[in-house]
């Protein structure tokens, strides 16, 4: 079984990305890249961003000591923020509007499996993303010459917490089918994952059912707990002022991603496979 | 209802009866609770740590630049600053330990501190600031001795607890880090100076003249200097007052 399933993700790969005559998933990237600009998404987000820096920057130097830190940790926290916030809402709408305008319909037309079509959607989401992204790292490396290796992992970290956003957007929109829902649920599902640590860590089960009755939101927020990731240790801002000390939690980073990102793909491929145009 | 009132006058009669009797309700209801007022607390309680944990959405460093930066701030009213007599320094103590919690490698704490918030009006308060300081450096002390030694500084001068100083003092003297500047050691000798106990004050500076004469501890040549100065300065003050140094408990064991 696990044999089996090696060999679909092996070809589904390879069908997406290594065959050089995949004209039409490159098609749809582009696509996307180009909605991008349609819909003034790098414009929008890059001047957010330079708004947050410039306010971080006056908050960071009105501190008494330690100005560069707290502009460091100021402009990382909101910028991930906005960045985060942006990219959501453009997945949602973004796929939204192509259900809407029957472009999916069109494009499962054409000779191009389904699965490709969302890796497609992906790929192009996360490359509007880094467009996104690499002004925004080049400018807190600039602006506040952070540890190196830190900003490294925390751009990495980055990158693979917004490849969970995209994917549960995405996954969302498939779902649910309306816009607006799927924009709240992504949001809720972010600040919740970025909450789950503590609820991991503080919650206890209760030990019978009368305690249970009595603790039935902490019990269910513990239960749930078991199918979020844990954005928590994603990102932090302290790499970036006090550089890494311990490698544990980019291992849990890395291993977090490597579990959670195709479990959201593969759950994308089950629902879009399942829909009926 | 409104249907079954026949004329126009009529209604507009029950309009203005229901707008006159919700009038005086508003009035009573203005009277009832006109002295409750806006709360004008300096410094809130504080949070629990699993609330602040759960609200820092996995981000602490960036909460905790937050907070400092309120806690910098507070008592700024847009009439201008309260004055640090009126601030609940219990209150900032516990705010100030939860923001170690959050991050205890920053010195932006210790510094507002050390050099705002201990220029109280209220002695008093004075204590909370010291056991903060205490607190902090107390965590990691081979780097955050500065720290501790302003606790020494303020408990010594602004808040004049020699008893306090002296055990701050010694902690600060005990620890074992070798690159801590020599005076670290000497500051339970000043405070001894200070309180009128030469024998102590004497015995401590000799130990460490002692202990570059034996080689275990390095001392540099102007530290030597100031301390044979400060032997020799207190001996002559002391001379006066017929003081015996070798009638120390300690001086005859370690000389």
């Amino acid at each position: 079984m696990l044999i089996k399933i090696f060999k679909i993700c092996l070809t589904i790969a390879e069908e997406s990305f290594l065959n050089k005559n995949n004209q039409k998933m490159k098609v749809i990237i582009n696509y996307i890249i180009l909605n991008g600009v349609r819909d003034r998404l790098y414009l929008s987000v890059l001047l957010t961003l330079i708004i947050s820096f410039i306010v971080s920057i006056i908050f960071g130097s009105t501190f008494l000591i330690e100005k560069q830190e707290s502009v460091s940790a100021f402009s990382a926290g909101s910028s991930r923020l906005i960045f985060i916030i942006g990219i959501t809402l453009f997945v949602c709408l973004n796929l939204h509007r192509s259900f809407e305008n029957k472009e999916i319909e069109f494009i499962i037309s054409k000779s191009i499996s389904r699965q490709k079509i969302i890796i497609g959607y992906i790929s192009g989401y996360i490359l509007s993303a880094t467009i996104i992204l690499i002004p925004l790292i080049l400018a807190l490396f600039i602006l506040t010459k952070s540890d190196l290796i830190g900003l490294l992992y925390w751009s990495i970290s980055l990158v693979l917490e917004s490849l969970i956003v995209v994917t549960f957007a995405i996954l969302a929109t498939l779902i649910l089918g309306n816009a607006f829902s799927a924009i709240l649920a992504s949001l809720s599902f972010y600040i919740l994952s970025r909450m789950m640590g503590i609820f991991v860590y503080a919650i206890e089960l209760p030990k019978s059912y009368g305690d249970f009755s009595n603790n039935i939101l902490p019990s269910t927020l513990k239960i749930l707990s078991v199918v979020f990731p844990r954005l928590d240790i994603y990102s932090k801002s302290q790499w970036l002022t006090y550089g890494i000390s311990d490698f544990t939690d980019i291992k849990i980073v890395l291993l977090q991603s490597l579990v959670y990102i195709p479990l959201l793909i593969f759950m994308s491929f089950y629902d879009f496979g399942k829909k009926q145009f | 209802m409104i249907l079954s009132i026949s004329s126009k006058q009529e209604l507009d009669r029950v309009f203005l009866g229901t707008f006159i009797i919700l009038f005086v309700f508003q009035i009573f209801f203005w009277f009832s609770y006109r002295d409750i007022g806006p709360d004008f607390k300096i410094i809130e309680n504080p949070p629990n740590k699993k609330f602040i944990k759960a609200i820092a959405l996995g981000d602490e460093e960036f909460l905790f630049r937050s907070l400092a930066l309120r806690l910098q701030n507070s008592g700024d009213i847009f009439a201008g600053f309260a004055p640090l007599k009126n601030y609940d320094y219990k209150n900032l103590y516990d705010w100030m330990i939860l923001l170690d919690n959050i991050n205890p490698n920053s010195n932006v704490v210790p510094h507002l501190a050390t050099y705002y918030y201990s220029l109280t009006q209220n002695k008093k308060d004075l204590v909370h600031i010291i056991d903060y300081l205490d607190s902090h450096a107390s965590r990691n002390l081979s780097q955050k001795w500065l720290w501790l030694t302003h606790a020494v500084l303020l408990a010594n001068s602004k808040y004049d607890d020699q008893e306090k100083a002296l055990a701050l003092a010694k902690k600060l003297a005990d620890n074992s880090n070798d690159d801590l500047p020599i005076w670290t050691k000497q500051l339970p000798a000043f405070i001894y100076a200070r309180v009128g106990d030469s024998c102590m004050a004497f015995t401590i500076i000799k130990n460490l003249v002692d202990e570059n004469e034996s080689k275990k501890r390095l001392i540099t040549e102007q530290e030597m200097e100031f301390m044979k100065h400060f032997i020799e300065y207190r001996l002559n003050k002391l001379k006066s007052e017929k003081f015996d140094p070798t009638k120390c408990p300690d001086y005859k064991k370690k000389s």
